[in-house]
């Protein structure tokens, strides 16, 4: 995360204008078997192959991603109240992120993805999913458990700790919120 | 794992919770009395090694006047219902949004986020608790003022009210924010407001210029405490100066704090350098912008080698002083002549300013940010050094003085060493004295690594405490521990003031170690 906000900004700015073409592509045909998207947009962060797979995970539910680039935590009190988003970002955009939703936001879901192991915290009563790769990544299994959440009314905290291979990436963090 | 029990404040029942909270919300209205574990989450999140499950939040409430203020504790003192006060919450590394005891209800005070009067000519303030310094900063260069703020590192998000009220310190001249605040307006416990200084009098026109009122002086009372609610708070601003010049001296060698201490002490008394120098050690250099796994992957803390190759990729040394001069031209010119004067006698210290600084250090922009109260966010990288979420300040006092700094900082490294953690360590120097801040950074999601670093910071804040160097602010899981290293009797002054201002003990049980 580049953390001044001169720096987010232009970073944002530099990001927005490449990647959308890649992700766009990738997530052409991943519409819904209707051809419609079914619940709505949702603002989608991060950079990388992660992000990608999460918005296909969230497509494949009915939800339409919004790629937004590399998560700025400030550029979240823009957004029109009741905007949903989600994404990956790191151990200092989580920070930044969490503080800023206190008394203005809810934290739905949040995902710590390590070496070895899948740890998920939800708001919204019992997480499902193991993450299973069986029908394609980790990440778009996670994808699809938070467009489940998404949908979920408000429940009790639920946290779930599941397995990864040891040799499966480094660390990522994931989110879904609701400003 | 899944937390299913609803939390209710200590010693209250169910039904007087829901009746309370009916208040709060005839009070407030519904949106701002917050009871949903997503709405609450945010207020849940710590960094430090305690259990997450001694710091959940029963509500919050988010208050937007002195008025709503005073409803919410006069429905509290007749429930016994405790809060937690928290500004604009940004106290990251401190205990963050979070309560200090599971089952305290938040007061949130963001929303009370009023620039009430910026003077241009007195260079003064007046907000309210929840205004953000980028809040300030934007309207002082909406509006034009030569005005300069003096800012803590998480500038942008974090507010002079909280900042100055558990006693902050940012990098300006103005560095020591206690020290330059000016009167506050304060709800007690009971309900009753009181305006401090020459806030007072009716119409007075010198609140924000005058600290001292008549009497007792007691602004301080409200500083790391739990004896009132600040709704207001006068500081005062910095002159932007014709003229400013940043500046980096670095030292190659660990044993090198002692030269550094020494020649700096004289020039900050005599403020021929006026604002709050930093002396960082390579490793809080580096881990505002690189992560730890780039330079070591071992077991236990990072070690000599892995800091000497830090220091020769990224050009940074054993030591590195960011500190400025301010003034007209001319006087940055006489001032800078001592200073390279001063510095360059045992010919170890390297002196850079201007371009030849931003191209020797990756810190040295967003320093020169910082000591001149610009906004900026860089030290959120230090998260990212280990990763996995655990930060706690260790912030010992030193005396200005060479001796005690390297001793200071054998004792932190000796420590953490032990415990396998690494020395992120710097110092901010005042006019005489030095806030030792050491980031213990550790991955919280593993429970052993956790444990550690608990047991990390509490023989920390003994040993230093046993060498006579107080802890001056400290996490909210830990402020017992370092209340009881100032003594029995303080602690019994403290507690008897709570008990005269606040008798049912409902504002911030716990803060700083004061309760009934």
């Amino acid at each position: 995360m580049k953390l001044t906000r001169r720096q987010l900004l232009r970073n944002g700015l530099l990001l927005g204008s490449a990647a959308p073409l890649t992700m766009a592509a990738a997530w052409a045909g991943q519409a819904t078997p209707s051809g419609s998207p079914v619940h709505g947009a949702i603002s989608l962060y991060g950079v990388d192959r992660s992000t990608t797979e999460l918005g296909l995970g969230l497509r494949q539910k009915g939800w339409t991603p919004h790629y937004e680039g590399r998560l700025d935590p400030l550029a979240l009190n823009a957004l029109p109240a009741g905007t949903l988003a989600a994404g990956f970002t790191d151990e200092a955009g989580l920070v930044l992120l969490t503080s800023l939703l206190k008394g203005r936001g809810r934290i739905l879901a949040l995902g710590r993805h390590e070496a070895g192991r899948h740890h998920l915290l939800s708001h919204r009563g019992a997480v499902d999913a193991g993450l299973a790769t069986e029908a394609g990544s980790w990440q778009s299994a996670l994808g699809r458990e938070y467009a489940r959440l998404a949908l979920a009314g408000t429940g009790k905290r639920d946290e779930h700790r599941f397995q990864r291979p040891a040799d499966a990436g480094g660390r990522e963090l994931s989110f879904l919120v609701r400003v | 794992m899944s937390t299913t029990q609803r939390i209710l404040p200590k010693n209250v029942s169910a039904a007087d919770f829901d009746a309370a909270l009916g208040r709060f919300r005839e009070t407030l209205g519904a949106d701002r009395v917050l009871v949903d574990d997503e709405q609450l989450a945010p207020y849940t999140k710590i960094m430090m090694s305690a259990d997450k499950e001694d710091h959940i939040p029963s509500a919050a409430l988010l208050a937007e006047t002195t008025e709503e203020v005073q409803a919410i504790v006069t429905v509290c003192n007749e429930a016994r219902i405790p809060l937690w006060m928290i500004a604009t919450g940004k106290n990251l590394g401190y205990g963050s949004a979070a309560p200090g005891e599971t089952g305290q209800v938040i007061l949130d005070l963001s929303l009370m986020n009023r620039i009430l009067e910026v003077d241009p000519d007195s260079c003064t303030a007046l907000v309210e608790p929840g205004v953000t310094y980028q809040q300030l900063y934007d309207y002082i260069q909406e509006k034009g003022y030569k005005l300069w703020l003096s800012v803590p590192a998480p500038s942008a998000v974090a507010g002079p009210v909280g900042n100055t009220l558990d006693r902050g310190v940012g990098y300006t001249p103005y560095g020591e924010h206690f020290m330059f605040q000016c009167g506050m307006e304060v709800v007690l416990a009971n309900g009753e407001v009181v305006r401090t200084g020459m806030g007072g009098l009716e119409n007075s026109t010198s609140w924000q210029v005058f600290k001292w009122g008549y009497g007792p002086y007691v602004d301080g009372l409200f500083t790391q405490s739990n004896y009132g609610i600040v709704t207001k708070m006068g500081l005062w601003l910095m002159p932007e100066p014709p003229a400013y010049r940043p500046f980096l001296i670095q030292y190659p060698d660990p044993e090198d704090i002692e030269e550094i201490v020494e020649i700096m002490r004289p020039l900050r008394i005599s403020q021929v350098i006026p604002n709050a120098v930093v002396i960082a050690h390579t490793l809080y250099d580096v881990a505002s912008h690189r992560e730890r796994k780039e330079f070591f992957t071992g077991e236990g803390s990072i070690d000599r080698e892995a800091i000497e190759r830090i220091k020769q990729d990224e050009g940074v040394g054993e030591w590195n002083i960011y500190a400025a001069l301010y003034g007209t031209p001319e006087q940055i010119e006489v001032n800078w002549k001592i200073v390279e004067q001063a510095f360059s006698k045992s010919g170890k210290a390297k002196l850079l300013y201007g371009e030849e600084a931003e191209q020797a250090s990756a810190s040295f922009g967003y320093r020169s940010d910082l000591m001149r109260g610009n906004m900026n966010m860089q030290e959120f990288g230090l998260y990212n050094w280990r990763g996995g979420g655990g930060s706690m300040w260790f912030a010992p006092v030193s005396q200005a003085k060479g001796s005690e700094t390297r001793d200071q900082t054998e004792l932190a490294q000796q420590i953490l060493g032990k415990y396998g953690f690494d020395y992120v360590g710097e110092y901010i120097v005042g006019w005489r004295d030095m806030h030792h801040i050491i980031d213990l950074l550790y991955n919280r999601q593993d429970p052993e690594e956790t444990r550690r670093a608990h047991a990390c910071f509490g023989e920390l804040v003994d040993e230093f405490s046993k060498r006579g160097y107080g802890i001056y602010r400290v996490n909210t899981g830990f402020m017992d521990q370092v209340a009881d290293t100032y003594g029995g009797a303080m602690r019994e002054l403290h507690r008897t003031l709570k008990q005269a201002l606040d008798p049912n003990g409902i504002l911030a049980p716990g803060k700083s170690g004061i309760r009934l």
